[in-house]
């Protein structure tokens, strides 16, 4: 155990350190401070931004929502606002004006299709919840 | 009044510490699971993208293979497939780590000076995995926003992001052996309807699932109308999508002009074909997939001449590599380099023809290469010059 770690550590101390290689070899030095501020752009954003966003969402919704739809309510922040994040490129359509003669890129409503995507996810966690609140009552008349 | 009966209505501002931090679903029982999927994830997008590297390389000491036909429609869409999925999986692993992010470091030299070390790696493992999950899903949408190449940035930084993800595994061996020992429903949950640890894993598979449905489609062809996020519907010209079309290479009026040639050298030897030339030679018509660095894929049938019967016009000798020039001057693509045993292929076509119909101009008319196991970017389009190289 001791020695595979020790393996598995180098093996990955050397991994990292031919990234690194590669990284500072390829680029000249305007393109590696692009790097730099790309790289740590992504921990501040996550870090100073999404994580305190996602506290206070948490903090609000244990205010608002009855405590039985607590669970429901965290279910559904999981999967849209994951999702949403993941979309954020094609809802913006950034890249639509790259190459605009271009009609077969970003060529989705993509605000109707995560508006379906919401909608389905909220209906599943709604149901899922209903059904275990039920069957909770029907085990515990007294509840 | 002196300070110590002035009343204490707050306590005082100060930064978070771990402890103020709800520990209730946190916790090595939660990240090691969610975390070993992430892992997963990131090293099939870590060997799909070397795959695909490597067949972009133009010196290759062992020759990428023509078979299957298939094998980088499916590498490639691993590759985005893989890292969309990650996207859920790493905003849960990180959400259940954060507040260590807070925790005071040990005051002892020896001890401070390891957890520098381990809290550096971790640093360079979550920006490089942010770094390639963000650049990649910018990239196939694109975005592009940065002041480097991507191509080579991300592959550098999927070393960088493999290497700390190694290192990380092996320091944290012991914790994750200790969190597989602990069963995921040993926890109660607060009140009867929040979430418990099992609720919350179930949540984050679920979203990974979402996530992968609505964006596979583009290369999965029976997801295609479930997949509402896809940067592409699969529709185009000919039933194809293009990803650079005529204008933006700047080739319309040379393709259109009808006075076109293709010029096939080897050494002295040069045979120039109007494409009136090109469709009197024997026609072959094979069914191979395009399939595009950023993942999206589809199946179509070509029809045109046999780049190894174009060869013999010249008597070119058998496994000679091929420099594939195009009408197309700006971008990295105008010339891409055919491997010998791409070159002599029988499935490798000189193509003319698309679903039956001449080529639609997005597509490459007069004339593009097509070739099995190749990725979407060398499939050159309005080939005018095949020149023997080696």
């Amino acid at each position: 155990m001791r020695a595979a770690r020790f393996l598995l550590g180098a093996l990955g101390l050397g991994v990292l350190g031919w990234g690194a290689w590669l990284l500072l070899d390829q680029q000249d030095l305007a393109e590696l401070r692009g790097v730099v501020v790309w790289l740590a752009g992504g921990v501040v954003v996550h870090d100073a931004v999404l994580a305190p966003l996602t506290l206070l969402v948490t903090a609000v919704g244990a205010r608002v929502l009855p405590s039985s739809w607590q669970g429901a309510g965290a279910r559904a922040v999981i999967v849209i606002g994951t999702v949403t994040l993941m979309a954020i490129p094609v809802l913006g359509r950034f890249g639509a004006d790259y190459d605009p003669a271009n009609a077969t890129v970003l060529d989705r409503p993509y605000a109707a299709g995560w508006g379906a995507v919401v909608v389905l996810t909220l209906v599943a966690v709604a149901a899922h919840a209903g059904l275990r609140l039920g069957r909770r009552r029907a085990a515990d008349p007294e509840a | 009044m002196s300070t110590t009966e002035r009343p204490r209505s707050r306590p005082p501002l100060r930064p978070p510490t771990e402890s103020d931090f709800s520990h209730r679903l946190r916790g090595a029982v939660v990240t090691a699971r969610v975390g070993t999927w992430l892992g997963v994830c990131f090293l099939i997008a870590f060997v799909t993208g070397l795959i695909s590297h490597y067949a972009q390389e133009p010196n290759q000491p062992i020759p990428f293979p023509t078979s299957p036909a298939w094998g980088y429609r499916v590498t490639q869409g691993l590759h985005i497939i893989t890292g969309t999925a990650a996207v859920p999986l790493l905003l849960v692993k990180l959400w259940s780590v954060y507040p260590k992010l807070f925790a005071v470091p040990p005051k002892r030299a020896r001890e401070l000076a390891i957890e520098v070390a381990e809290r550096a790696s971790i640093a360079v493992l979550v920006a490089a995995a942010i770094f390639q999950l963000v650049s990649g899903l910018q990239n196939i949408a694109h975005w592009y926003t940065w002041p480097f190449s991507f191509r080579s940035v991300h592959y550098a930084v999927g070393w960088l992001v493999t290497g700390a993800l190694l290192l990380h595994i092996a320091v944290k061996l012991p914790v994750i052996r200790g969190a597989y020992a602990t069963p995921v429903r040993d926890d109660e949950p607060a009140s009867p309807g929040s979430l418990d640890r099992r609720g919350l894993l179930r949540a984050t598979w679920a979203a990974t699932a979402v996530a992968v449905l609505a964006t596979a489609g583009t290369t999965v062809p029976w997801l295609r109308r479930v997949s509402v996020l896809g940067v592409r519907s699969g529709d185009g010209p000919q039933g194809l999508p293009v990803n650079r079309s005529a204008r933006a290479a700047g080739v319309t009026s040379r393709a259109t002009s009808g006075r076109y040639t293709l010029e096939v050298v080897a050494g002295d030897r040069t045979v120039s074909l109007t494409r009136d030339d090109l469709l009197a030679m024997t026609q072959r018509t094979e069914s191979l997939p395009i399939a595009c660095v950023e993942g999206w894929s589809a199946s179509a049938v070509w029809t045109g001449v046999r780049v190894r019967d174009l060869l013999d016009l010249v008597d070119a000798p058998r496994n000679s590599d091929v420099r594939v020039v195009s009408l197309q001057q700006r971008g990295a693509f105008g010339i891409t380099h055919l491997p010998g045993n791409f070159a002599d292929d029988d499935r490798t076509l000189l193509a003319l023809a698309l679903h039956g119909e001449p080529l639609a101009l997005d597509h490459g008319y007069p004339a593009r290469l097509i070739a099995p196991n190749r990725p979407g970017v060398l499939q050159t389009k309005w080939v005018t010059r095949l020149e023997v190289t080696a």
